[in-house]
Protein backbone atom coordinates (compact mmCIF):
# COMPACT_ATOMS: atom_id res chain seq x y z
CA UNK A 1 0.00 0.00 0.00
CA UNK A 2 1.41 3.51 -1.40
CA UNK A 3 -0.32 7.08 -0.05
CA UNK A 4 -1.59 9.72 -2.17
CA UNK A 5 -1.93 13.19 -2.47
CA UNK A 6 -4.29 14.17 0.02
CA UNK A 7 -3.93 11.44 2.30
CA UNK A 8 -3.23 11.87 6.04
CA UNK A 9 -0.54 10.11 7.40
CA UNK A 10 1.64 9.50 10.63
CA UNK A 11 4.84 9.96 11.30
CA UNK A 12 6.46 6.29 13.23
CA UNK A 13 7.33 7.20 16.31
CA UNK A 14 10.43 4.60 16.42
CA UNK A 15 13.10 5.61 18.06
CA UNK A 16 16.31 4.84 15.39
CA UNK A 17 19.84 4.22 16.87
CA UNK A 18 21.34 5.57 14.02
CA UNK A 19 20.89 7.64 11.07
CA UNK A 20 17.34 8.41 10.15
CA UNK A 21 15.16 11.19 8.09
CA UNK A 22 12.61 11.51 10.14
CA UNK A 23 13.71 14.38 12.13
CA UNK A 24 12.16 14.67 15.74
CA UNK A 25 10.61 17.20 15.90
CA UNK A 26 7.82 15.24 13.32
CA UNK A 27 8.03 11.94 14.95
CA UNK A 28 4.01 10.82 15.69
CA UNK A 29 2.72 13.59 14.24
CA UNK A 30 0.29 14.26 11.81
CA UNK A 31 0.65 15.09 8.51
CA UNK A 32 -0.89 15.60 4.75
CA UNK A 33 0.71 14.26 1.92
CA UNK A 34 1.42 16.76 -0.49
CA UNK A 35 3.07 14.94 -3.53
CA UNK A 36 4.63 11.86 -4.12
CA UNK A 37 8.69 12.82 -4.69
CA UNK A 38 9.61 9.69 -6.50
CA UNK A 39 11.24 6.77 -5.11
CA UNK A 40 14.76 6.16 -3.66
CA UNK A 41 16.08 3.90 -1.13
CA UNK A 42 15.21 4.68 2.25
CA UNK A 43 18.62 6.59 3.25
CA UNK A 44 18.17 5.16 7.40
CA UNK A 45 18.72 2.03 5.50
CA UNK A 46 21.77 3.00 3.27
CA UNK A 47 23.57 4.43 5.93
CA UNK A 48 24.33 1.38 7.12
CA UNK A 49 25.68 -0.05 4.64
CA UNK A 50 22.58 -1.88 3.00
CA UNK A 51 21.55 -2.69 -0.59
CA UNK A 52 17.48 -1.67 -0.01
CA UNK A 53 15.11 -1.48 -3.08
CA UNK A 54 13.42 1.69 -3.73
CA UNK A 55 10.08 2.90 -1.88
CA UNK A 56 8.38 5.57 -2.49
CA UNK A 57 9.32 9.26 -0.96
CA UNK A 58 6.64 11.66 0.05
CA UNK A 59 6.52 15.25 0.87
CA UNK A 60 4.16 15.73 3.81
CA UNK A 61 2.58 18.92 4.88
CA UNK A 62 2.55 19.38 8.82
CA UNK A 63 0.97 22.21 10.75
CA UNK A 64 3.10 23.95 12.66
CA UNK A 65 0.78 23.81 15.57
CA UNK A 66 1.14 19.78 15.14
CA UNK A 67 4.67 20.05 15.37
CA UNK A 68 5.76 22.40 18.16
CA UNK A 69 2.24 23.40 19.81
CA UNK A 70 1.89 26.95 18.34
CA UNK A 71 2.47 28.68 15.04
CA UNK A 72 -0.44 29.41 12.00
CA UNK A 73 2.50 28.07 9.46
CA UNK A 74 3.15 24.85 8.28
CA UNK A 75 6.51 22.56 7.46
CA UNK A 76 6.66 20.30 4.63
CA UNK A 77 9.00 17.39 5.04
CA UNK A 78 10.49 14.91 2.44
CA UNK A 79 9.72 11.46 4.38
CA UNK A 80 9.89 7.61 3.21
CA UNK A 81 6.92 5.53 3.07
CA UNK A 82 8.86 3.74 5.83
CA UNK A 83 8.41 6.62 8.17
CA UNK A 84 4.52 6.96 8.01
CA UNK A 85 1.78 4.88 8.61
CA UNK A 86 -2.26 5.48 8.12
CA UNK A 87 -3.27 8.15 10.91
CA UNK A 88 -5.98 5.69 12.87
CA UNK B 1 16.56 9.63 20.48
CA UNK B 2 17.81 11.81 18.67
CA UNK B 3 21.69 12.79 17.76
CA UNK B 4 23.42 15.89 17.75
CA UNK B 5 22.46 17.05 14.38
CA UNK B 6 18.84 16.61 15.27
CA UNK B 7 18.13 20.26 16.50
CA UNK B 8 15.06 21.37 14.28
CA UNK B 9 12.21 22.49 16.37
CA UNK B 10 15.07 23.08 19.33
CA UNK B 11 14.93 26.49 21.06
CA UNK B 12 17.99 28.53 22.42
CA UNK B 13 19.89 29.12 18.93
CA UNK B 14 20.94 32.76 17.46
CA UNK B 15 19.74 33.86 14.66
CA UNK B 16 20.94 32.86 11.31
CA UNK B 17 22.94 36.14 9.74
CA UNK B 18 23.05 35.68 6.28
CA UNK B 19 26.31 36.74 5.02
CA UNK B 20 25.71 39.02 1.75
CA UNK B 21 27.81 37.66 -1.49
CA UNK B 22 28.88 35.04 0.16
CA UNK B 23 31.51 32.88 -1.29
CA UNK B 24 31.33 29.12 -2.43
CA UNK B 25 34.43 28.14 -0.22
CA UNK B 26 35.95 30.57 2.39
CA UNK B 27 39.37 28.81 2.55
CA UNK B 28 41.09 26.83 0.00
CA UNK B 29 41.19 23.50 1.88
CA UNK B 30 37.52 23.68 1.72
CA UNK B 31 37.09 23.19 -1.92
CA UNK B 32 39.57 20.49 -1.49
CA UNK B 33 37.40 18.40 1.21
CA UNK B 34 34.26 18.70 -1.27
CA UNK B 35 36.45 17.52 -4.05
CA UNK B 36 37.45 14.49 -2.21
CA UNK B 37 34.16 13.55 -0.60
CA UNK B 38 32.89 13.65 -4.07
CA UNK B 39 35.56 11.39 -5.93
CA UNK B 40 35.52 8.83 -2.89
CA UNK B 41 31.45 8.19 -3.14
CA UNK B 42 31.52 8.33 -7.07
CA UNK B 43 34.63 5.51 -6.93
CA UNK B 44 31.92 4.12 -4.19
CA UNK B 45 33.79 3.73 -0.85
CA UNK B 46 31.46 4.77 0.61
CA UNK B 47 27.89 6.34 0.28
CA UNK B 48 25.92 9.86 0.85
CA UNK B 49 23.78 8.46 3.77
CA UNK B 50 27.48 6.67 5.21
CA UNK B 51 28.80 10.43 5.17
CA UNK B 52 25.81 11.89 6.48
CA UNK B 53 25.91 9.30 9.43
CA UNK B 54 29.64 9.52 9.98
CA UNK B 55 29.00 12.91 10.56
CA UNK B 56 26.74 12.45 13.34
CA UNK B 57 28.61 9.72 14.94
CA UNK B 58 30.97 12.24 15.74
CA UNK B 59 31.85 13.28 19.57
CA UNK B 60 28.79 16.05 20.53
CA UNK B 61 31.46 18.60 21.60
CA UNK B 62 33.68 18.41 18.26
CA UNK B 63 30.15 18.61 16.53
CA UNK B 64 29.16 21.51 18.01
CA UNK B 65 32.83 23.26 17.65
CA UNK B 66 33.47 22.79 14.32
CA UNK B 67 33.15 24.50 11.24
CA UNK B 68 30.62 22.81 7.97
CA UNK B 69 33.87 21.68 6.03
CA UNK B 70 35.34 20.66 9.38
CA UNK B 71 33.00 18.58 10.01
CA UNK B 72 32.60 17.13 6.43
CA UNK B 73 36.67 16.14 6.83
CA UNK B 74 35.95 14.40 10.10
CA UNK B 75 33.80 12.54 8.77
CA UNK B 76 35.95 11.80 5.74
CA UNK B 77 38.78 10.31 8.07
CA UNK B 78 35.75 8.21 9.89
CA UNK B 79 34.89 6.49 6.88
CA UNK B 80 38.17 6.01 5.49
CA UNK B 81 39.68 4.71 8.47
CA UNK B 82 36.52 2.27 9.07
CA UNK B 83 36.85 1.24 5.47
CA UNK B 84 40.21 0.03 5.67
CA UNK B 85 41.37 2.79 3.28
CA UNK B 86 43.28 4.50 5.62
CA UNK B 87 45.39 3.96 9.05
CA UNK B 88 44.21 5.97 12.37
CA UNK B 89 46.19 9.20 12.14
CA UNK B 90 46.75 8.84 8.14
CA UNK B 91 45.02 11.53 7.55
CA UNK B 92 45.40 14.71 8.93
CA UNK B 93 44.59 18.32 8.58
Amino acid sequence: MTFAPGDTVRARTVDVAGHTRLPGYARGARGVVVEVAGAHPLADDRARGLDVPAQPVYHVRFAARELFGEGDHSVVVELWHDHLEGPA
Amino acid sequence: MSRVNDVGGAIGFPAVVEEPDEPRFHHDWEAHVVALNGALIRRGVYNLDEFRDAQERLPVEQFRSSGYYERWFAAIGTLLVEKGVCAPGELAP
